[in-house]
């Protein structure tokens, strides 16, 4: 009955994206695109590779040149640029990590939170460091590393931290499983439960859809810049057109 | 007496080695941050030098309040560089654009000053008058103790603000990854601005040194080769390694000088492409391999 009034009324819609067109120039990659993320979901985005996955989250955080509508908690953030967007706690984990390879883990942690201490700001970062390193104990072990030297999955792992450190409101994950390995996949998936467990809503964009629409409660696929199929995450993951181009051999049983 | 006139030699090699420095180390915080070799680097430090002429001699300023308006005006000059020479074509997708840019400007700075100040060298009295005699016979102007006093500070100053300050690892971060940066909330605009604004004073204040030595004219742009040649040696990219190349690159100047003046450009050319052949990442070249 909870349920049910909540997805009437809407009134947990956190993020709520209509009409949403991207451009690179005269290319454009997106046409249209309506997606919402409401409070505490793990929402995921599948689609094949020039799809449009990424300039969705770049739209959302202010990297590429958009139309339509973006709101936030009811505020309209289409135009906002990238300071303005990550000081609401909207956090990016690019594709392909981006960890700032000469600085030391923990200097790139502690640069996370850069949108809320500002340039002056007093260091008061000891509660997200604790979280952070409790998350991802392997970061704390070679916190004095300078990140280039991290294995992949520690890089991932330094991407999310760093993020974690922006005390995000929501997380956008670009492709956080991108050329790891199938157990270093496993268990970045665990962390990424549990950071939405702790609270955290997550919009993940993936390629790895099988393991992205079991963690995920709803999902949207996304082919050639629009949205082709949209539900529940269990829903979608039967939909026979999914099953053929995304899951393949990978499809659970429905 | 040879210890003396090495002491003497040295000392000037390491004055002009301060000098290389911060140009080297202008040039090197700006390949970081935006990653394009600023050929116009060398017109600041001459502007530098002019500027701080107008102040002292045709303006008759206070060596104190002389230092705070060149300062502004470098702090302008960085700003309206940044914003006439690298941001509108920061996102051309031919890298050699800017470059080309910083080449016109170069050109441009040149004329300007010919214009103001005209084509015949002018003088520029010391900053610090006076020598210091030691042992009854070797003798070392004090000029050029204060240009090591003041490069040193300058250099540590860097150092500081990028080690030390939240500020400057933002800015650090930046510099490696504009992308991530912005995402995280680093308003790079506002970093690149600051990079260019230390970059533009350290070599304004770096004229000023040097000017009292030399003729101040058109020719000290081409002080920038030392400083190149300093970044090479120590390493492209590395901002400890563009001092240290670049105090080597002074005192072997100087000490070329023993064997012959004509040539010690020469000499320290020669020894750029030795290094570049034994190591060809300069002595501190890339710890950071390029991970994609
Ligand atoms: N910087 C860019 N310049 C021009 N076109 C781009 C750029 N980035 C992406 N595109 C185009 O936009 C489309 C969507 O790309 P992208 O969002 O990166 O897809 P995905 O993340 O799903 O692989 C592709 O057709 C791609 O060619
Ligand atoms: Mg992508």
């Amino acid at each position: 009955m909870k349920l049910l009034s909540r997805r009437i009324w809407g009134e947990e819609k956190m993020l709520n994206i209509k009409n949403l067109c991207a451009f690179y120039g005269s290319i454009q990659a997106l046409y249209d695109i309506d997606i919402e993320v409401q409070e505490g979901t793990i929402v995921c985005l599948i689609g094949a590779n020039g799809a449009g996955k990424t300039s969705l989250l770049k739209s959302i955080s202010g990297m590429v040149q958009h139309s339509g509508t973006i709101e936030w908690n009811g505020e309209d953030i289409t135009n906002y640029n990238s300071v303005q967007i990550a000081r609401r706690g909207i956090m990016h984990v690019p594709e392909g990590r981006h960890v700032f390879p000469g600085l030391t883990v923990e200097e790139n942690l502690e640069v996370g939170t850069i949108n809320w201490r500002g340039f002056f700001g007093k260091r008061r970062d000891a509660d997200e460091l604790t979280y952070v390193y409790d998350m991802f104990p392997r970061l704390k072990e070679r916190r004095k590393q300078l990140s280039w030297s991290l294995s992949g999955g520690e890089q991932q792992m330094l991407a999310i931290g760093r993020a974690l450190m922006g005390r995000p409101k929501i997380l956008l994950l670009d492709e956080p499983s991108m050329g790891l390995a199938p157990l270093v996949i496993e268990e970045l998936f665990e962390k990424i439960v549990a950071i939405n467990k702790k609270g955290t809503p997550i919009l993940m964009v993936e390629q790895n859809a099988s393991m992205a629409l079991e963690i995920s409660d709803y999902a949207y696929v996304i082919n050639q810049g629009s949205i082709e199929i949209s539900g529940a995450a269990k829903d979608v993951a039967c939909d026979d057109r999914v099953i053929n181009a995304y899951l393949g051999v990978h499809a659970g049983q429905c | 007496m040879n210890i003396g006139l090495y002491l003497q030699l040295l000392v000037i090699g390491l004055s002009m080695g301060m000098i290389y420095a911060i140009l080297a180390m202008g040039i090197v915080l700006l390949v970081r941050a935006v990653g394009v070799l600023n050929f116009a680097q060398g017109e600041l430090f001459m502007l530098g030098a002019y500027v701080c002429y107008a102040l002292t001699v045709q303006l008759h300023m206070p060596i104190y309040v002389m230092l705070i308006v060149a300062l502004l005006i470098f702090v302008l000059f960085g700003t309206l560089f940044m914003f006439a020479v690298y941001w509108p074509l920061r996102n051309s997708k031919w890298p050699a654009t800017i470059i080309i840019s910083t080449l016109g400007a170069s050109v441009v700075l040149k004329e300007v000053v010919k214009l103001i100040w005209g084509s015949v060298p002018v003088v520029q009295p010391p900053i610090i008058k006076g020598v210091l005699v030691l042992w009854g016979n070797v003798r070392i102007e004090y000029q050029y103790l204060f240009i090591i006093g003041i490069g040193s500070l300058l250099i540590t100053a860097v150092f500081l603000l990028f080690d030390k300050l939240f500020l400057g690892r933002a800015m650090q971060a930046a510099a490696q990854d504009s992308y991530a940066a912005q995402l995280l909330g680093i308003p790079t605009i506002v970093t690149t601005a600051l990079t260019y604004i230390i970059s533009a004073s350290l070599v304004g204040v770096g004229g000023w040194l040097v000017s009292p030595l030399f003729l101040v004219s058109t020719s000290l742009g081409s002080f920038l080769l030392k400083g190149f040649a300093g970044m090479v040696i120590g390493g492209l990219g590395d901002v400890k390694g563009a001092v240290i190349g670049s105090l080597l690159v002074g005192v072997i100047e100087s000490f070329a000088t023993l064997f012959t003046a004509t040539y010690k450009d020469a000499v320290v050319f020669s020894v750029l492409i030795i290094v570049l052949i034994v190591r060809p990442t300069g002595f501190f070249g890339q710890k950071i391999s390029e991970k994609v």
